[in-house]
């Protein structure tokens, strides 16, 4: 069972970062709020978001599991206004999520939570190094290497204590380094990983609307991008796996 | 990963693990095809492949069988994989990067999508690649690839619909590589390409069936013939002789046609006393299904075609009352005449616009077998006695039959169906069974003499003048023992139309394009006349077709229905008499 009204604004925001890597997932309802765990279909990249009850104007749950079509709901609240609250009601061992706002009335066919991919575990790795900057300045960086390539390198020099990305092109390159007054180190040990373009500019349109993202990296390792969504009562998180030089 | 040598026995203990744990490894498959590959023989073939898959549980046992002879789904299966070389290229390309003609050059280096794969697989970079490395995809997880798991995939592939969905295809196919070591990539290739290349045909999965589970390998040809999936088939083979044996043809579950070969009257009549002679006609085969409300129907090719075809649907359903499978014919008409062929296939390849058609093209059935009947299996009864069933079941659209001995009469039939404008004639042994799939001498067809052959399209020249945006001529070839061997170009008999639907069909199958030469994933069937048949240094198969021009385009025979290269030899010789 689940019985809710939230912000039209806040429920766009978390539909587009997880629609930002899949078109399906499986939605874990409790007492205290949703969250969601998935992975796209090509195995690169994986989404984590956790909305907690309080990003609700009204929460009410028991513990459950639905499949969500992400394509369709991105489709229909594609429509809602700015500021409108929207009620989403679940009967207990229901299959159509009500879905109501400005008087529109949807009754929302799920999916079978079984036909989706299981909730994969998170994959077991450390990632020393950790900056804090605005989404804004991390979306800009990913628009402007998008541009020469199609993919970035982020890392951090350890000894200038510079985060850096990079991207280079057949023909042109670009580079942007942020030193200690544009980026919070909060763990500034060398790192270097290349990441496809591809993936980061649907995240980072998701992540520039973020005041800071935490952003942890290694060497020849996965990235992870950490920020807080509805008022800090939403948490998302990407990993993305890197691109290796062959050799 | 340790590369066994060609050759090394099946027997050997790692691939016998197979009998200890459940799960079969994508590697092990691949392992297996390789050396598979590796052997020459029929006899060890079957033997090899009958160790195997007699170790293997019911979730692997089907895909097992279906896969290595390179099939993903069974013929009367209506998923397809629809995956050209393009969407392959795309997704190799994604996950190790240079530009994407740097991948269609090792294709074209070494001729086969599978080898390709692997070697990029293996150097991780591209040969022709600057100093700058070449950058790999890695998984988020790196996951080893079981054989279920990679059905499973395929599946989803096949399901995806519509252009949406390109996308999503291209990134199962991406998860797929990403995880494959270079020996699994290069069946993996090879298998979305459903041309594995490794000489397992159908007859030897089906006598490895029978030796695995000791079996009667007519049981397993039999069941074969009516269930048309060796996957269910090798199931039924290990459930023993009995399950076999009270095998059953299903509505809904399209069997193959029986096919007829080429004959002539006095020669029937000398071989087999009376027989049955039917017009030949000059249309489309089809398969109608009834059951209860439900009707459906397929075309040669065991593909739906219920939505083109709604006014055959109609007359069937209307002529009984019982639940069939019915074999007939379907002819275009206009005033009562046939009109030739390619009418009657503009109706099948219809997916729009289905009611102007039905009015501007009028086709009518002719049916003239019966596989099933409420419930009861037919194909094992003589044929004298499927007529007779189906003449109580069916109240019109039979097609006419005469009995007869007497090679006088028979001729007769024979210049009626030409004068009405049909194709020849049927000659038909009377207590013949009907045999799914079978070209034999039961069903003989009796045509006036026209020199033309099936050919399969493998490459193309672009035209010049006015026909420099569409292809101009057209590379050939026939099968040998699986592979196909160029016999010839053909361009003339096109009509610029044609050429420009031609261009169209074609243009998503171009594998790789080098000058003016274009090299095209063979799935495109022509019928090609010519005067002469040469011995020629010219092509490969050592023959060359004098004054070849294009009758039409097969769209009702796929590339296992051309003409064989031991065919052509045999015309070659005949004409030398």
């Amino acid at each position: 069972m689940l019985k809710a009204t939230i912000d039209a604004d806040i429920l766009k925001e978390s539909i587009d970062a997880i629609s930002a890597l899949v078109t399906e997932c499986r939605l874990h309802t409790d007492e205290n709020g949703l969250s969601t765990r998935a992975v796209d279909t090509a195995n690169v990249a994986m989404v984590s978001l956790t909305l907690k009850k309080e990003a609700f104007s009204a929460f009410e749950s028991t513990k459950g599991e639905i499949g969500l079509d992400i394509a369709k709901l991105k489709n229909i609240f594609g429509m809602m206004g700015k500021n409108d609250l929207i009620s989403l009601e679940l009967p207990e061992d229901g299959h159509k999520l009500k879905v109501s706002f400005e008087g529109y009335r949807y009754s929302i066919t799920l999916l079978d939570p079984n036909t989706i991919r299981k909730d994969p575990n998170p994959p077991n790795i450390d990632l020393p190094g950790k900056v804090v900057l605005s989404g804004n300045d991390l979306y800009n960086s990913i628009k402007a290497a998008a541009v020469v390539s199609d993919k970035i390198a982020l890392g951090i020099d350890a000894a200038q204590q510079l985060f850096f990305m990079a991207a280079e092109g057949d023909t042109d390159h670009i580079r942007r380094e942020f030193g200690k007054s544009e980026v919070n180190f909060l763990n500034g040990i060398e790192a270097r990983s290349l990441f496809s373009l591809d993936y980061l500019k649907d995240m980072g349109r998701v992540m520039g609307r973020a005041d800071e993202v935490e952003v942890s990296l290694g060497i020849d390792h996965p990235a992870k991008f950490a920020f807080y969504i509805a008022g800090g009562q939403g948490y998302v998180e990407y990993l993305l796996a890197p691109r290796i030089e062959a050799d | 990963m340790r590369t066994p040598p060609r050759g090394e026995p099946l027997s050997s203990p790692k691939v016998t693990i197979l009998h200890i744990h459940a799960i079969m490894k994508f590697a092990e498959f691949a392992r297996i095809c390789e050396e598979i590959e590796g052997i020459s023989g029929r006899l060890e073939m079957t033997d090899a492949i009958s160790r195997v898959i007699s170790g293997l549980d019911e979730i692997d046992l089907p895909i097992f069988v279906q896969f290595v002879t390179g099939k993903i789904f069974p013929d009367w299966s209506p998923l397809k994989i629809g995956i050209g070389p393009n969407l392959l290229y795309d997704a190799i390309t994604l996950i190790v990067d240079g530009t994407r003609s740097d991948v269609i050059g090792e294709i074209n280096r070494r001729g086969d999508a599978g080898l390709a794969v692997q070697a990029i697989l293996e150097q991780k970079k591209m040969s022709r690649r600057s100093s700058r490395g070449a950058t790999i995809q890695t998984p988020l997880f790196s996951q080893e690839l079981d054989l279920a798991g990679v059905y499973r995939n395929l599946e989803k592939i096949a399901r995806q619909g519509g252009r949406a969905s390109q996308q999503e295809k291209l990134s199962l196919i991406q998860s797929l590589f990403q995880n494959a070591s270079p020996l699994e990539g290069r069946y993996l290739a090879r298998l979305l390409m459903e041309d594995l290349r490794i000489g397992v045909g159908e007859g030897i999965i089906r006598d490895a069936i029978a030796r695995a589970f000791s079996v009667d390998p007519r049981d397993v040809e039999h069941a074969y013939q009516a269930r048309n999936d060796l996957g269910e088939v090798a199931m039924l083979a290990r459930a023993g002789e009995k399950a076999l044996r009270e095998v059953r043809i299903m509505p809904f579950h399209p069997v193959k046609m029986m096919l007829a070969q080429q004959g002539t009257i006095p020669g029937a009549i000398e071989e087999n006393g009376t027989v049955a002679a039917e017009y030949k006609y000059d249309g489309s085969r089809f398969q109608f299904h009834k059951a209860g409300e439900e009707r459906r129907i397929y075309s040669r090719k065991l593909e739906d075609v219920t939505d083109a075809l709604p006014d055959v649907l109609r007359v069937l359903g209307g002529a009984t009352t019982h639940d069939v499978i019915l074999d007939g014919e379907v002819i275009a008409v206009r005033d009562g005449k046939p009109l030739p062929f390619q009418t009657v296939l503009r109706r099948f390849r219809r997916k729009h616009g289905i009611e102007e058609m039905q009015k501007e093209v009028k086709v009518q059935p002719f049916v003239f077998d019966i596989l099933y009947l409420d419930g009861e299996t037919l194909i094992d009864l003589p044929l004298i006695e499927r007529r007779a069933r189906l003449l109580s079941v069916l109240s019109d659209h039979v097609a006419p039959q005469v009995v007869s001995g007497d090679p006088g009469e028979i001729e007769r039939v024979y210049q009626e169906s030409l004068a009405a404008g049909h194709e020849g004639l049927m000659v038909k042994v009377l207590s013949s069974p009907y045999t799914p799939g079978i070209r034999g001498k039961n069903w003989l067809k009796i045509k006036p003499s026209v020199d033309t052959l099936d050919l399969a399209v493998v490459g193309a020249e672009w035209g010049e003048g006015k026909r420099a945006h569409v292809f101009g001529s057209f590379l050939l070839a026939c099968q040998d023992q699986g592979e196909l061997t160029a016999v010839s170009k053909v361009a003339t008999g096109f009509s610029d139309e044609q050429l420009a639907e031609l261009h169209e069909l074609l243009s998503d199958h171009v594998i790789s394009e080098s000058g003016k030469e274009i090299q095209l994933e063979p799935f495109l069937v022509f019928e090609v006349g010519y005067s002469e048949i040469q011995e020629s240094p010219n092509y490969e198969c050592g023959y060359a077709l004098r004054f070849p021009r294009f009758i039409r385009a097969r769209d009702d025979k796929g590339i296992a229905d051309i003409e064989t290269l031991d065919g052509i030899r045999e015309r070659y010789l005949r004409q030398k008499k």
